[in-house]
């Protein structure tokens, strides 16, 4: 009897001590999370608190990204493409280099304009300190907004004119760098690795179709699309073209892109004039630089030098260009 | 009773300051290419399963490069007689932490739409080299879960560009969205490592005298670890062996 | 089919079963279309939570507002329905089951006493209560194609007779801009504080008094701005929704179908709103709207067996009247203010008792020949609605209203100034216990209290009405 009590005894300690050491460890990990409820964002001299914004998180995001930030809400398993997920710290649409962290401003223009083609719509119509509260809650997500800093934005330089040597390099640039791969070579989304693409979780993902809406996935201007190519869309088989794309010819493509849009522009008009056939992959078997250039004797200032691949001007500091992924420590 | 006692402080002093000075020495020995050595060599117990082959046609550049010996996926690379290739083996316990990282750095070259060599292992903080030898276009997307994940396209021709590593991280997986079958891996150690080749030879260089929880890693068959002493001037050896499955 | 057994039982009670039939005829009345816009069927297709778009269903936020004005779209080029899992069918049930308490302190009743035309009536206090169905609504809406969007209503009250409470079709953001869009149908008008939205469901408050007041003895029911009208909408907003405007052109028949009134009688119906970011308080909004119409008094009849019968359709006289005010929507954090004013100013005749006829709402016929009894003048009233929400979580939201209907002018001279006056108080909250894009489910309490001056049938006194409310608010 006596034996049976105090193994009794012992079993209930035992118990209890796991149930407490257990409890305790929730207790930490709530700490934590409590500690990185201090997390800030800050655009212009807006400051976001994410504590602020715990109950509009859960009023309008957590359907799709859940509570714990995961992008595993309960409509996740229905949406195409799937919700991001916070607390990896990777954002498709940046002002920064492959591989850094989104500057506070990229994601609160994100949130005001909604990602399309996807189940994310524009939240503008919530206040200015909602939305950047909402930043400040999302970035408290991942561990690594607490020690590093965003990347340095990728300069954008100013536009030039739009003109018929222009979109034709343009076009040269858009079969030099297989753009058609995946996006085909009419730009329609139908290239040949089109069906095999990932993303980061290997769900499949569709390349963007070009003649299918007015906007692209971050942004409308020629400045987004321009940051599109040269940021990559972290996430996404879309890789960062910031090492071997000069400014020059970034805007050429740019302004190529354009005419395939379905909305009238300048663009679209110059290529009717010209009377701009979609490119064929096969005419230059194998599309390398030079072939490339010689077809774009037209622009010669802006791709003379690309004869000779060196060092890439488009991607921002050197110190970048030299290692994508040093994080940036504080 | 005093004397002895002062006499004893002293002994004790000196011997602590002996063994800082040998601690002192000891570290910078690990960095010294003079220091020990492991070696060994990974071997395949069974038939390696069989490799599927890869289809490159949509890639005519790189198809004309196979086109006398068919190309297959590199998941288990085992050689003639036995030995198991890409296996990477690293100390996992045991460092002092003072080892620092190589100042050579390690390449890995796109050729003929596959990665050269499939897995290559460096340092935390050892430069990295990407290098497009073909002439079609490649992505090179690493997939990391310890360092962030980036995604850099490489035209043909384009010059190779520099990488490092903050984080330890065996193995982060590289693929190629535009080559789909394209895979390989980088793992990044902290310490001496060595990749086994054909045979399964590697060889850990620069390796200071103790005792060290040696781990090979293999993409397919996961981890093996097994205790090794090193003594000073003397090439230890480890072998490991994998079983197939 | 229940309410029928109910009235069945309450003819064997000896007193008042006139009376007692009808406040349980106003309450199902009222009830009869239950006015509820919270959509699972778009929390289904979307995947966002009915908080995203609703305060506290069915009441929207601002981004529901965006929503709804973008012609029920998030606007990211997978509005279409070719996108939706064919499966996917847009329909929403809502009903509530409940429990209730009506209380009505000045009913006539029959009493002992006679008189030679029979008993003679006095007031009574009437109370009942027990358990009730609200009536049943079908809502689907959605988008037919990127940017050509619907909504279809079909209501029942509780005894499963149906009418059409909302039809209409939308073509949004012509020439892509969304300060064009056009919707033909049966439609809530563009009230920025929506009574098709309502928080609160009792007897008498489950409508905006301010929204439908009439001065006593008025045979205008055209300008009751919380009814669904028929007609064609522009509506615009900036991209932000920040801007909005809406004109609209209705048929003067108060939404009811096959042409019951006048071929020329028209109204119509203008808003524009602006809302400012206030910082951390939020975002708040001020507006305002007019209503401007005419109505017809003067109908054909057909006499049979002595009761002139008016004929559907042959309305004329047309008469002027208005409704304007002021909107506003203040945010204080979890705390908001919502306010509605009103200045309505009817035509004489529709002050002396003529208007709608053909329903029975005005006693008067504006034959030829007919004279405005002497001294009438066009009646005109204020109202005032202050709503308060205090939005605890996006799952439980406490509710106060208070509305004042104050008589400006009389119609008849003679009457006292502050006949009909109106002052409606209620408090409640809504608990959702639930929340997830897939069902709408709320446990609701609320007790409302009304009291209408000189009203009473028998002594001209003060009425007083109470009511309270428990029940279940569901819809999937």
């Amino acid at each position: 009897m006596r034996t049976f009590m105090i193994r009794w005894a012992l079993l209930v300690t035992v118990t209890a001590f796991l149930g407490f050491s257990a409890l305790s460890s929730a207790q930490m990990t709530r700490y934590e999370q409590d500690q990185r409820l201090g997390t800030e964002a800050h655009v212009g001299n807006l400051t976001g608190h994410a504590h602020a914004a715990k109950e509009n998180y859960r009023r309008y995001c957590v359907g799709c990204h859940g509570e714990e930030g995961d992008g595993e809400g309960e409509n996740a398993v229905w949406l195409d493409p799937k919700p991001r997920n916070f607390t990896l710290g990777q954002f498709k649409c940046r002002s920064t280099p492959t591989g850094t962290l989104p500057t506070d401003e990229d994601l609160y223009n994100t949130l005001g304009r909604g990602l399309v083609n996807s189940n994310m719509p524009s939240w503008n119509p919530l206040s200015n300190q909602a939305r950047i509260d909402l930043v400040a809650y999302v970035k408290h997500f991942s561990p690594k907004f607490q020690g590093d800093k965003p990347g340095p934005p990728v300069q954008i330089p100013p536009e030039p004119e739009v003109t018929a040597e222009r979109i034709k390099a343009g076009q040269a640039v858009f079969q030099k760098l297989e753009c058609w791969k995946c996006h085909g070579v009419e730009g329609r989304g139908n290239g040949p690795s089109a069906d095999t693409l990932t993303d980061d979780q290997n769900r499949p993902i569709k390349p963007f179709n070009f003649h299918d809406g007015t906007r692209f996935k971050c942004g409308t201007s020629d400045q987004d699309l321009y940051k599109i190519f040269m940021t990559g869309l972290d996430g996404t088989p879309m890789p960062s073209f910031a090492d071997n794309v000069k400014p020059d010819e970034a805007w050429q493509l740019v302004f190529y892109l354009r005419t395939l849009q379905p909305m009238q522009s300048k663009e679209k008009q110059i290529a009717r004039q010209l009377g701009l056939k979609p490119i064929n992959p096969n005419s230059t078997p194998t599309p390398s630089p030079q072939p490339a250039a010689s077809d774009t004797p037209a622009t010669a200032p802006a791709t003379a030098p690309e004869t000779s691949p060196a060092a890439s001007p488009a991607s921002p500091p050197p110190a970048d260009s030299a290692s994508p992924n040093p994080p940036q420590r504080k | 009773m005093k004397t002895e006692y002062k006499y004893r402080v002293l002994a004790l002093f000196s011997a602590l300051v002996l063994f800082s000075i040998a601690i002192l020495i000891s570290g910078r020995t690990v960095d010294a290419a003079s220091g020990g050595s492991i070696t060994g060599k990974v071997k395949l117990n069974g038939t390696a399963p069989h490799q599927r082959g890869i289809d490159m046609s949509k890639e005519p550049t790189c198809a004309a490069i196979h086109k006398d010996k068919p190309v297959t996926m590199e998941n288990v690379v085992a050689g003639a007689d036995g030995g198991l290739a890409d296996v990477v083996v690293y100390i996992s316990q045991g460092l002092s932490g003072n080892e620092g990282a190589s100042s050579e750095p390690v390449s890995i070259t796109q050729k003929g739409c596959q990665y050269i060599p499939h897995v290559v292992a460096l340092d935390v903080g050892q430069h990295m080299k990407v290098i497009n030898a073909d002439q079609t276009s490649h992505n090179i997307h690493p997939q990391p879960k310890n360092n962030p994940e980036w995604n850099k396209s490489q035209p043909p021709g384009a010059p190779p560009f520099d990488v490092t590593w903050a984080n330890e991280e065996i193995a982060v997986p590289v693929k190629c969205n535009i080559h789909p079958w394209m895979h390989g891996y980088v793992a990044v150690v902290k310490g001496p490592f060595g990749v086994s080749d054909e045979s399964g030879s590697f060889k850990l260089q620069g390796v200071a005298p103790g005792s060290y929880t040696l781990t090979a890693w293999q993409e397919t068959y996961g981890t093996q670890t097994q205790k090794v002493t090193v003594a000073a001037g003397k090439p230890a050896t480890a072998d490991f062996t994998f079983t197939a499955k | 089919m229940r309410i029928w057994e109910q009235f069945r039982l309450q003819r064997k009670l000896p007193v008042a079963t006139s009376s007692l039939t009808m406040v349980l005829v106003i309450f199902i009345l009222v009830l009869s279309s239950p006015p509820a816009n919270a959509l699972p069927a778009f929390a289904r297709k979307y995947g966002l939570r009915c908080s995203a778009c609703h305060e506290a269903w069915p009441m929207l936020n601002y981004f529901g507002q965006k929503f709804k004005d973008n012609g029920y779209q998030l606007m990211n080029d997978r509005d279409a329905p070719i996108w939706q899992n064919p499966s996917y069918w847009p329909v929403t049930f809502r009903i509530i089951p409940l429990w209730h308490r009506e209380s009505n302190n000045k009913v006539a009743v029959d009493t002992e006493a006679q008189s030679p035309g029979g008993p003679i009536p006095a007031e009574r206090r009437i109370s009942s209560s027990g358990f009730d169905l609200s009536g049943l609504d079908f809502h689907t809406g959605g988008t037919l194609e990127k940017n050509i969007s619907f909504y279809v209503l079909p209501s029942s009250d509780a005894t499963a007779s149906f009418h059409f409470e909302t039809v209409m079709g939308r073509l949004d953001n012509l020439f892509g801009s969304p300060w064009l869009n056009v919707k033909l149908g049966k439609f809530e008008l563009d009230n920025l504080v929506s009574e098709k939205r309502i928080l609160t469901l009792t007897a008498i408050s489950g409508v905006y008094q301010t929204y439908h007041f009439r001065p006593q003895g008025d045979g205008n029911i055209f300008g009751q701005i919380g009814d669904n009208q028929l007609g064609v909408e522009l509506m615009g907003h900036s991209a932000n929704d920040r801007t909005r405007y809406s004109a609209a052109l209705l048929s003067s028949s108060d939404g009811q179908v096959n042409l019951p009134y006048g071929s020329n009688a028209y109204s119509g119906f203008f808003t524009a709103s602006q809302a400012f970011n206030v910082g951390k308080w939020g975002v708040d909004r001020v507006g305002a709207y007019a209503m401007i119409g005419v109505a017809p008094t003067s109908y054909l009849t057909l006499t049979t067996g002595g009761t002139a019968t008016p004929i559907a359709g042959s309305g004329t006289g047309n008469r002027p009247y208005n409704r304007e005010g002021f909107v506003g929507l203040f945010y204080f954090g979890k705390l908001d203010f919502q306010v509605v004013t009103q200045h309505g100013w009817d035509s004489a005749w529709f002050g002396a008792g003529y208007g709608d006829f053909i329903g029975g709402n005005a006693p008067n016929n504006n034959t030829p020949g007919s004279v405005l009894p002497p001294g009438f003048r066009a009646p005109s009233w204020n109202g005032y609605l202050v709503e308060t929400h205090y939005v605890y979580s996006p799952q439980l939201i406490f509710i106060q209203r208070s509305e004042w209907e104050r008589m400006s002018q009389q119609a008849d001279p003679t009457v006292r100034s502050d006949l009909g006056n109106v002052d409606m108080y209620t408090l409640g909250y809504r608990y959702m216990p639930i929340m997830t894009s897939r069902a709408g489910f709320a446990w609701h309490n609320e007790y409302s209290w009304m009291r209408q001056r000189g009203i009473s049938p028998v002594n001209s006194r003060d009425v007083s009405s109470s009511s309270l409310l428990l029940g279940f608010d569901f819809d999937f």
